[in-house]
């Protein structure tokens, strides 16, 4: 059971960072499951348990934008994951200056 | 103030009895959350379409789109979330009425997981895939990750501030 979920956890992973990766030409990208946080939890249930994950992303695409503005683009690349699945996404989203003003 | 609003908030996501700032039916009309649709229609071939029932979504002529509008827009501040403020079902739910609520503002919620159909709406509606979705004076704020962004660098005290002053003078 454990390790079929990690086997789909990181399928989806990677789906996403390739999704991400290309969308948004991001210099920094992490994504972390934290799936097994929300284990059972309402409205996951008869999930397979790749539903939320923490992404970090750098990508110069978000100068200028909005917060809400930035999330929406995560978002829209990966509509598909979304849809089929994946709960949840907590996101950090910097421009490069951003971080780097850190 | 610091102690005292902090056992608020633990006595509000303990489940006890409502707080006062949190208020889960939205004045105005009448649309429950949760609301079940009528699934009986009489199989008699003699009943004319005309007259046969048709499910309250579509006798009322308020569509849930509309029902997430008038939300939005008699709420100075309206969480759809997954459970209740006082229960929430869900770490970034729990963890968005727990900000807000730090505010002392009257917090108005719908319970997604009790209704598809108006989490679908809301989704729309705003073209938000995921919960909590926060709209306050009508505006889409986004979710916990961007309302504990507001609150760290001070926006959302400055949007919710004329909110908790008409609280006062209430």
């Amino acid at each position: 059971m454990a390790s079929r979920g990690a086997n789909v956890v990181l399928s989806r992973a990677n789906r996403m960072k390739t999704k991400l990766q290309s969308a948004l030409s991001a210099s920094v990208l992490e994504i972390e499951d934290v799936s097994h946080q929300h284990a059972g939890h309402a409205g996951v249930k008869g999930s397979d348990g790749e539903t939320h994950f923490n992404v970090k992303i750098v990508s110069p695409n978000f100068e200028g934008q909005s917060l809400v503005k930035r999330h929406r683009m995560v978002y829209d690349a990966l509509a598909d994951e979304l849809q089929s699945g994946l709960h949840a996404i907590s996101i950090v989203a910097k421009t490069p200056q951003e971080t780097g003003a850190k | 103030m610091a102690k005292s609003l902090s056992s608020l908030l633990f006595k509000g996501l303990a489940g006890l009895p409502a707080t006062r700032t949190n208020r889960i039916v939205v004045p105005g009309f009448n649309y429950q959350h949760g609301m079940r649709y009528s699934t009986t229609v009489p199989n008699d071939p003699d009943t004319h379409d005309d007259f046969k029932p048709t499910n309250k979504l579509e006798n009322s002529s308020l569509s849930l789109r509309d029902v997430v509008e008038l939300d939005v827009q008699q709420n100075p501040v309206m969480i759809y979330m997954k459970g209740v403020p006082d229960a929430p079902q869900c770490g970034f739910s729990s963890l968005a009425v727990r900000v807000l609520n730090l505010y002392n503002v009257p917090l108005s919620a719908r319970n997604i997981l009790e209704d598809a159909e108006l989490k679908n709406a809301v989704k729309s509606f705003s073209n938000w895939p995921t919960f909590p979705q926060i709209f306050i004076k009508g505006e889409f704020i986004g979710g916990s990750d961007i309302i504990l962004n507001l609150h760290q660098t001070g926006e959302l005290k400055e949007k919710l501030n004329d909110i908790a002053a008409n609280q006062k003078t209430e």
